[in-house]
């Protein structure tokens, strides 16, 4: 305190409220106009989320149920129902122990080892449609490399094909839960890093042994992560399109997502047909997400400050090391390497001769004009349904966050940006398909359709991902502004979009991640002239151009890692976290 | 025409049940008052702030600032808080990470759009005030925490807002530092004359800033008053109980008087002036005596027999809890010289303890409205 007070402050002490005195802000006015605002954004948001999903039921029931009739009339829809809730069912239990384990293992791993935590996140940046195609070249029956490498084991070197059929249900699952694990493993590890220490060495001082502390208290204290965790990984076994689509339908293996995709681009294509098959999908899909909504309730109660929990400090192993690099080198770097070596070979077959490696098929990649459109495409219409769909999910977040004087409209929002993550992909590619072919919005054909759907199924990641970097910023960085004065843009401007830069930037390069290796709504809504990525391999593994398509799965592999050192290096090494 | 002026102020939030946090609250505030809301966590002290802040709309009510309706309830009028011309010193502080000191302390007036008192420096004035002129161009994780108090109220004064906001800041420094910001805080406001609300649960703090407390009980005002009033004439036995009477002593009257656990009590009167026949007497725990079994007590001194149940060493004093006919007094004891007696306490000691009744305030049955009260004496320091 020193004697400034008086040239700081000359006339300190006089009234200083006049020069705002005459102003007034009617609440009416004021949140009328918001209200409205938010309204029409809601509406937009709505027409976007459910049109497509009403068109399609419209569709399934018109012509008194036709649609449902055709699909449910005959019994063989119970058989892919079936193999639906296999796959799913089978799937889930092997990423929930795989995930489980995984998450366990990368608590205990020792220090120097700790950059290994990302591993077991690689298999959801590995574009899906690409380790499905380099599990077939390792385990077709006939020239899979690893099946013609395990054939000259002793005893099965009297085997022609096998010994593994990839085609088979069982491994279709396996693939599939392999994939899962990754979800799985991202949930149970992010509840794991909030258990702190001090629970568990509190229970060890009250004289639990390793085994009692782990059933009761690390256990009980996960099950929230565990449940939640479960339920998404069950979601997204229900909607799994790309491995059975790939190894099952040359077998007969369909699952609702497959027998709906065949509906659409099978002669005689029946879209009513298509739309009832992919029912059960919507519904359920619909009550987990209701039922989770109403489970956990308002999002703002889970707004927790200040108090990071600390790094547990459990006793380390080597072993758990040794359990995460040999995940990693099943479900990631196998699938990979088989795609090289057949976009390294002149063709496919079960022997290697590394005196014919080429790049030749790169080259016929970046000849192949078809090609290289769809891999632009890929790139630009990613880039802007991410930039599109990154301030949607903003104002999401804050909407949710913030937004209580919205009582209804927040709710609908709620709702509305969870839907997507409970209906398949393949779904909502289906009703844009039917929404924009017909008035008022007829855009089959165009880059904006791919645009609008990619948004669309966006919405819950970008909401989810600054809903969580909000959260963590607390509340009382935006009200000090507000109570300096600025107003809610303003402090959206100077304060929260300088602080969340980093949340932000690793969302706008996780979602393209996740985009640039669509696959599933893709396949409904594009044209012969309007590819991208993930349908153009579809296409030419279709055709049995095999060192093509390995080499495009690598280029879609390439783009994806790309995308995800970006989200490293901008939004920190935690980035993966946030999915 | 008071500067601040709260009518009917309540707060309802929606829930199941809907919970109720500020009920019908009056408050005033003159132009350049120093008014602090006292209560335990959870009576609504904070909650009133915010509603004046601008941050939680209150359910029902009006606040006007200087003439000018800000809030209310009845007339739908709300305005947001960047039009209100506050100032906020926030628990955490809330000094934004990504900006230095200087835009920290400048931002009130860059997003008000007032360039003419940028240029004339008032940022490096307020700065210099605060004793942070020298660390304008740091950011806020390289400062303590005591800097970074200093720097969220530079951030609230510099606009010279109407009214500044106090968000129980000095509750995250540690015990010396936060004296010492007090007295800051105390001078600055001395000198400045800004008018402030300031919410706190410690009575020292209340005590040493105020120009008015508040006390606060499930979001009522139980009295507001000076300090010296609040502090020597609690108007109710919540606000004796809080502001530091922790004693409660139940007394009836009988056929020969007034009488506390058995004892005859001293000094109230026994006639038609207290209405009721029951009562409680509060104390504080350094108007209570301590005496040895055959003492003599002080003239005019009720005089209640019990045993020691615990007696801890203060230094200057001992902390001795004394039951008495089930009830447990809390005395503090000057230990006197090394050969002090009350040193030697130890448990089940048969004692006296002693007060006069002038000491201690009388609540009737019900809690409230006191019919005698302490003489006024000089304010006395109070123990945290």
């Amino acid at each position: 305190m020193t004697a400034t007070v008086e040239q700081a402050f000359p006339d300190a002490g006089s009234d200083g409220g006049g020069r705002l005195s005459g102003l007034r802000t009617s609440t009416r006015a004021r949140s009328t106009s918001s209200r409205v605002a938010l309204g029409a954004f809601v509406l937009v948001l709505a027409y976007l989320v459910l049109v497509p999903l009403f068109k399609l039921q419209q569709l399934a029931v018109a012509d008194d149920f036709r649609g449902y009739r055709v699909a449910f009339g005959d019994g063989r829809i119970w058989e892919t129902v079936r193999t639906t809730v296999y796959l799913a069912v089978g799937s889930l239990a092997i990423a929930m122990v795989l995930g489980t384990g995984l998450a366990f293992a990368a608590s205990r791993l020792p220090v120097r080892w700790r950059g290994l935590r990302s591993l077991p996140v690689l298999p959801i940046v590995v574009p899906g449609i690409a380790s499905v195609t380099g599990w077939i070249f390792l385990l077709s029956p006939r020239p899979g490399y690893l099946n013609a490498a395990l054939r000259n084991l002793p005893w099965w070197n009297h085997l022609e094909q096998g010994p593994v059929d990839v085609y088979s249900l069982p491994w279709i699952i396996l693939i599939t839960g392999f994939g899962l694990t990754s979800f799985v493993y991202l949930f149970v590890s992010s509840g794991l890093s909030g258990i702190s220490s001090e629970h568990v060495e509190a229970a060890e001082v009250a004289g639990s042994s390793s085994i009692g502390v782990f059933f009761r208290v690390i256990l009980p204290l996960l099950r929230p992560a565990l449940v939640y965790g479960a339920g998404i990984a069950l979601l997204l076994g229900l909607g799994q399109f790309a491995p059975p689509l790939l190894l099952g339908t040359n077998t007969g293996i369909s699952v609702l997502t497959t027998d709906m995709y065949a509906a659409t681009s099978q002669s005689p294509v029946d879209y009513g047909a298509a739309a009832a098959i992919g029912s059960p999908l919507l519904v359920f899909g619909l009550l987990v997400v209701i039922g989770q909504k109403a489970f956990l309730g308002d999002q703002a109660r889970f707004v927790t400050h200040g108090g990071k929990g600390f790094q547990a400090r459990r006793r380390s192993s080597p072993l758990s090391v040794l359990a995460i690099v040999l995940y990693c080198l099943v479900a990631t770097v196998l699938p990979i390497t088989g795609l090289l070596l057949v976009a390294l070979s002149p063709f496919w077959s079960g022997t290697l001769d590394p005196g014919t490696f080429s790049l030749d098929s790169f080259r016929t990649v970046f000849g192949q004009s078809d090609i290289v459109t769809a891999i632009l495409t890929s790139l630009t219409a990613s880039l802007l349904a991410v930039l599109i769909v990154v301030p949607i999910g903003f104002v999401c977040a804050s909407v949710l966050l913030r937004g209580q004087r919205f009582r209804i409209l927040r709710q609908v929002l709620d709702y509305l940006v969870a839907v997507p993550l409970g209906i398949p992909a393949v779904v909502f590619g289906a009703g844009f398909l039917l929404t924009y072919s017909a008035p008022p919005f007829i855009l089959y054909g165009t880059k904006s359709v791919i645009v609008l759907v990619y948004v669309t199924i966006m919405l819950p990641f970008a909401t989810r991902m600054l809903l969580t970097g909000m959260t963590a910023l607390g509340s009382s960085y935006i009200e000090a502004s507000r109570v300096s004065g600025a107003g809610l843009l303003g402090t959206n401007l100077r304060i929260l979009a300088p602080l969340l830069r980093s949340t932000a930037a690793g969302a706008v390069a996780l979602i393209f991640v996740l985009l640039a290796q669509e696959f599933g709504a893709s396949l409904l809504v594009r044209s012969s002239t309007t590819q991208v990525m993930g349908t153009v391999l579809f296409d030419y593994y279709t055709n049995g151009a095999y060192p093509t398509v390995a080499a495009v799965a690598l280029i879609m592999t390439a783009v994806t890692a790309a995308g995800v050192v970006v989200a490293l290096v901008l939004g920190g090494r935690n980035a993966l976290d946030k999915l | 025409m008071s500067h601040i002026r709260v009518t009917g102020l309540g707060k309802t939030f929606p829930g199941k049940p809907p919970v109720t946090v500020v009920k019908d609250l009056d408050l005033e505030v003159e132009q350049g008052e120093f008014l602090v809301l006292l209560g335990p966590s959870g009576c609504g002290k904070t909650t009133t702030l915010r509603c004046l802040a601008g941050l939680e709309s209150p359910t029902e009510g009006s606040i006007t600032f200087a003439n000018r309706t800000v809030f209310d309830a009845a007339r739908r009028v709300d305005v947001p808080p960047n039009k209100r011309n506050i100032g906020m010193v926030f628990q955490s502080y809330a000094l934004w990470p990504h900006m230095t000191v200087r835009r920290n302390i400048g931002y009130p007036l860059k997003v008000r759009g007032r360039k003419q008192e940028l240029s004339e420096g008032w940022v490096e004035k307020t700065a210099a005030l605060v004793d942070c002129g020298a660390l304008l161009d740091r950011y806020p994780g390289q400062l303590s925490g005591g800097q970074q108090q200093r720097v969220a109220l530079a951030r609230g004064l510099v606009a010279r807002p109407d009214l500044v906001l106090f968000d129980e800041p000095l509750s995250n420094l540690d015990a010396r530092l936060r004296d010492s910001v007090r007295a800051e805080l105390h001078e600055l406001h001395r000198r400045l004359r800004y008018t402030a609300v300031f919410v706190t649960h410690d009575q020292s703090e209340a005590l040493a800033l105020g120009d008015r407390l508040a006390i606060m009980n499930a979001g009522r005002i139980e009295q507001y008053d000076t300090p010296q009033r609040v502090f020597e004439q609690p108007r109710t036995e919540y606000v004796a109980a809080f502001i530091g009477m922790a004693n409660r002593l139940p007394v009836e009257r009988g056929h020969e008087g007034w009488t506390c656990a058995g004892a005859p009590l001293v000094g109230l009167p026994g006639d038609g002036t207290i209405d009721g026949d029951r009562g409680a007497l509060r104390l504080r725990s350094d108007d209570l005596l301590v005496l040895r079994p055959n003492e003599p007590a002080p003239a005019g001194a009720t005089v209640l027999r019990g045993s020691v149940a615990d007696a801890e060493y203060g230094g200057r004093h001992m902390d001795v809890v004394v039951v008495v006919a089930g009830q447990r007094l809390h005395a503090r004891v000057p230990c006197g010289g090394s050969d002090g007696w009350a040193r030697q306490l130890v448990a089940n000691d048969a004692v006296q303890v002693a007060f006069m009744t002038s000491d201690a305030r009388f609540y009737e049955g019900s809690g409230t409205a006191p019919a005698v009260g302490a003489d006024p004496v000089t304010p006395q320091p109070v123990q945290a």
